[in-house]
């Protein structure tokens, strides 16, 4: 359940000549702050490229659902069964 | 949901069977998934501030960017847990802002104080290598496919934590005098928090959704025995007093002491003397301890400070 804006999916690759690899998520209010949250989270290489790209943005091709997605509903109860 | 029943979802991921998708879950598994990333996630979060308290005395410029960097991790690390707690259906917001304190899910020992360097550096060597013998385990066992990729940065960056505390107190060993006396004093009163970072053990537990859905691979008390076999030989060698004994022959390590054991957190002192019952750790766990509210208070005071100015 996101409040605040979108998911972000965080791609990047380590030299030119890699594929890009998908190496997380972030929950951003606009582009601008994801680009900064993706950088500051996924910094466990010296990356030569990082992308982000909206989650939604992703279509099924083969798969009755999209990658990255859990079609998840929301609530909070499910976390309280301490 | 409900492709599978319970007991066919646990044969299938014992097969090897990797959940993917909401469909692929039954609501046993979704539950026992949210509470293991719920105290993974709280463990990560409670440790920033908690580190950063120590991480004041750091004793150089150097030092100060070698801790802070953990902290950063650290953060890094919470909020991969709690992104997937989204996904999951969880509000993050309450997760993170609106839940009491005492409900947080992490381990005692990060409930406690850190006053110095030489405690930040004692607490990477045994509450890092508590953390990494826990999630490595989850990273090689565990059935649910978006926490096996985002546990690839954690393991990575733990092992850095690692390193850091254990070469600092091989520092202090080798300094010996009053610098070897302030990790042995601090071990003194943390080695057995990492002994119960681990939970109760086996025959306490009847039955275990974690591992009947391969959420981790290994036990309680099997985890506790793998953090011990790294932890003691490693003290023993470099001249630090533990209650607990190697023995090479065997290659086993027993507790000197009774388990379970009951903690005076004012003194910051073990009562050894004292037989209590798994229970009663179990109520001091719930109570929570010291730092508890302070640490929680830390990461939430300017978040709706900031909230009031942009709303102004
Ligand atoms: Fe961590
Ligand atoms: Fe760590």
């Amino acid at each position: 359940m996101i409040r605040n804006g979108r998911v972000y999916e965080v791609f990047a690759r380590k030299k030119r000549a890699d594929r890009f690899e998908h190496v997380g998520a972030v929950s951003a209010p606009n582009e601008q702050l994801a680009r900064v949250y993706a950088w500051q989270t996924y910094d466990e290489a010296k990356w030569f490229e990082m992308t982000v790209a909206p989650r939604d943005a992703f279509a099924a091709v083969n798969r009755p659902q999209a990658p990255f997605t859990l079609g998840a509903p929301a609530g909070r109860a499910a976390a309280d069964s301490r | 949901m409900g492709r599978f029943t319970d007991e066919e979802l646990q044969r299938k991921v014992q097969e090897g069977f990797i959940v993917e998708s909401e469909e692929d879950m039954t609501e046993t598994y979704k539950r026992a998934l949210i509470t293991q990333l719920t105290v993974q996630g709280d463990t990560e979060l409670i440790s920033a501030p908690a580190y950063f308290m120590a991480a004041r005395d750091a004793p150089s410029t150097n030092t100060m960017v070698s801790a802070t960097a953990i902290i950063q991790d650290e953060l890094g690390h919470a909020n991969i847990a709690y992104r997937l707690l989204e996904d999951l259906g969880v509000d993050r917001h309450w997760l993170l802002y609106e839940r009491e304190p005492a409900h947080f899910k992490h381990p005692y020992g990060f409930d406690q104080p850190l006053m110095n360097w030489a405690e930040l550096v004692s607490a990477n060597a045994l509450y890092d290598r508590a953390g990494i013998t826990l999630l490595g385990d989850v990273h090689r066992n565990t059935s649910y496919g978006p926490l096996k990729r985002g546990l690839v940065k954690v393991s990575m960056e733990e092992n850095f934590h690692l390193r850091h505390g254990e070469v600092w107190i091989r520092r202090f060993a080798e300094a010996g005098g009053a610098a070897k006396e302030a990790v042995q004093r601090t071990l003194d009163w943390m080695f057995p928090m990492g002994v119960e970072w681990f939970g109760m053990p086996d025959d306490r537990k009847h039955h275990n959704a974690q591992l009947d859905f391969r959420l981790k691979g290994m036990t309680n008390d099997q985890l506790r025995r793998t953090w011990l076999k790294a932890v003691v030989p490693l003290c023993e060698e470099l001249g630090y007093d533990l209650p607990a004994q190697y023995d090479p022959a065997s290659d086993e390590v027993e507790l000197t002491y009774e388990l379970p054991c009951q903690y005076d957190p004012e003194a910051r002192r073990w009562l050894y003397d004292e037989t209590i019952t798994w229970k009663q750790v179990f109520e001091r766990w719930k109570a929570r301890g010291p730092m508890n509210e302070q640490y929680v208070d830390s990461l939430r005071r300017s978040r709706f400070a900031v909230e009031r100015l942009l709303a102004a």
